[in-house]
């Protein structure tokens, strides 16, 4: 019966994480979505019709960090995009926990995995 | 159009898109690619960037109502994460030299398959025996029904719904969506997982799919903050009206509207793309 009580509150663990992350995400991006506008809403719209790629202070952390302390406000949104990724890469180390907590090592490795497949691609797609 | 302007347009679009995507059970990210590509003539690079924005935030945002219920099988989301987070970093991979409007092709295809799939009738699978292979990852678990009782499955196929979750990681991958539906299809048709835990199951895959290839795709620069901020507002909290709206209206025929709708946006990517258009 505890094991069951536990799972229980592993589950609510889980979804409250999910939904705590989202929305810290959506609340970073809408206050600095209005500083943005604030700043920028009455510039014409940027051409998006073409690809050019966006500049390292948008797709690096280190970059993303640096404009936070000059308070550009694209890259406050950009915080919150990663905020928003973070998520379910919270959920899957919560998993990880749970599983451990559980001696279940067959879930413990087959979580690790997937961790490690995006942990890798995070470092090696660049 | 200032920036003012086409924020607030896509506001209320990626409003439409979240609400219409939680009701018909698409999801968010679906909707976006054409509503940027086609209506807004947005580069289509950046239109995946956007529907990844979308796809995690919905997966996230309703995932989290469905593990409290525990309607969600954790295990064999986590297990069959191991396809489809491979499969989508290979599509993210694809995704960085295939041409756009193949890729637009691709879309178009994907989407009117969505649409027929939506038009199936959902079976529950009772009384299944579990596979062996499917015992030792201890694939199975119990659900909730309405009575208030609790149902307890087995499932069987693991190799064939790892095959197919594979190619669903990399359709998620090289278009940014959460191929939710190809994700039921690996359970339900082939693992013959209960529809209610196919459903719940592959939407809480959906954001760990798509941050497998948002780590890529956000290195290369295809997640730009003036679209990706609107789309998330705006999807998010259309996601959550709809979700409370489901509770209350027959959607039946709102579907199948809407799967019309779908074929003629589908022939419309189908044509530009093979027209050469993005």
């Amino acid at each position: 019966m505890e094991s069951i009580e536990q799972k229980k509150d592993m589950q609510l663990l889980i979804g409250t994480a999910l939904r705590v992350g989202v929305m810290t995400a959506c609340a970073i991006a809408l206050a600095s979505g209005i500083y943005y506008l604030i700043c920028h809403g009455g510039e014409p719209m940027p051409d998006y019709t073409v690809f050019h790629g966006e500049p390292s202070s948008f797709t690096t952390i280190k970059g993303i960090f640096a404009g936070l302390l000059q308070f550009q406000a694209k890259n406050w949104i950009q915080v919150g995009v990663l905020v928003l990724m973070l998520t379910p890469i919270i959920r899957i180390l919560l998993s990880l926990i749970d599983f451990a907590r559980e001696r279940d090592w067959l879930y413990v490795s087959i979580t690790a995995i997937v961790f490690l497949v995006i942990l890798s691609n995070s470092l090696a797609g660049a | 159009m200032t920036v003012l302007t086409f924020t607030l347009i896509l506001i209320c679009s990626a409003f439409l898109a979240g609400l219409l995507g939680s009701l018909t059970g698409l999801g968010g990210g679906v909707i976006v690619i054409p509503i940027l590509t086609l209506c807004f003539h947005v580069d289509f690079h950046y239109a995946i960037g956007a529907a990844l924005i979308a796809s995690i935030a919905t997966s996230s945002g309703s995932a989290s109502a469905y593990v409290k219920e525990g309607i969600t099988n954790i295990r064999l989301g986590m297990f069959l994460e191991i396809a489809t987070t491979i499969g989508a970093v290979g599509g993210a991979f694809i995704a960085l030299w295939m041409p756009t409007n193949t890729i637009a092709v691709i879309f178009g295809v994907v989407l009117m398959f969505t649409a027929l799939m939506q038009q199936r009738r959902s079976a529950d699978h009772t009384d299944v025996v579990g596979s062996d292979l499917a015992r030792k990852l201890k694939l199975y678990g119990t659900y909730p029904t309405k009575e208030g009782g609790v149902k307890s499955y087995e499932l069987t196929h693991v190799c064939g719904g790892f095959s197919i979750m594979l190619s669903a990681g990399v359709l998620s991958g090289l278009l940014g969506i959460g191929s939710g539906v190809l994700k039921v299809l690996a359970m339900d048709s082939a693992m013959k997982v209960p529809f209610k835990v196919s459903t719940t199951t592959s939407n809480f895959m959906i954001g760990v799919t798509a941050v497998a290839s948002a780590v890529v795709y956000i290195q290369r620069g295809y997640i730009e903050p003036g679209i990706a901020f609107p789309i998330m507002v705006g999807v998010l909290t259309g996601a959550l009206t709809g979700a409370r709206l489901l509770k209350r209206l027959n959607v039946k025929v709102l579907r199948q509207i809407f799967a019309c709708a779908i074929v003629l946006v589908a022939i419309n990517m189908i044509y530009n793309g093979i027209a050469g258009k993005f």
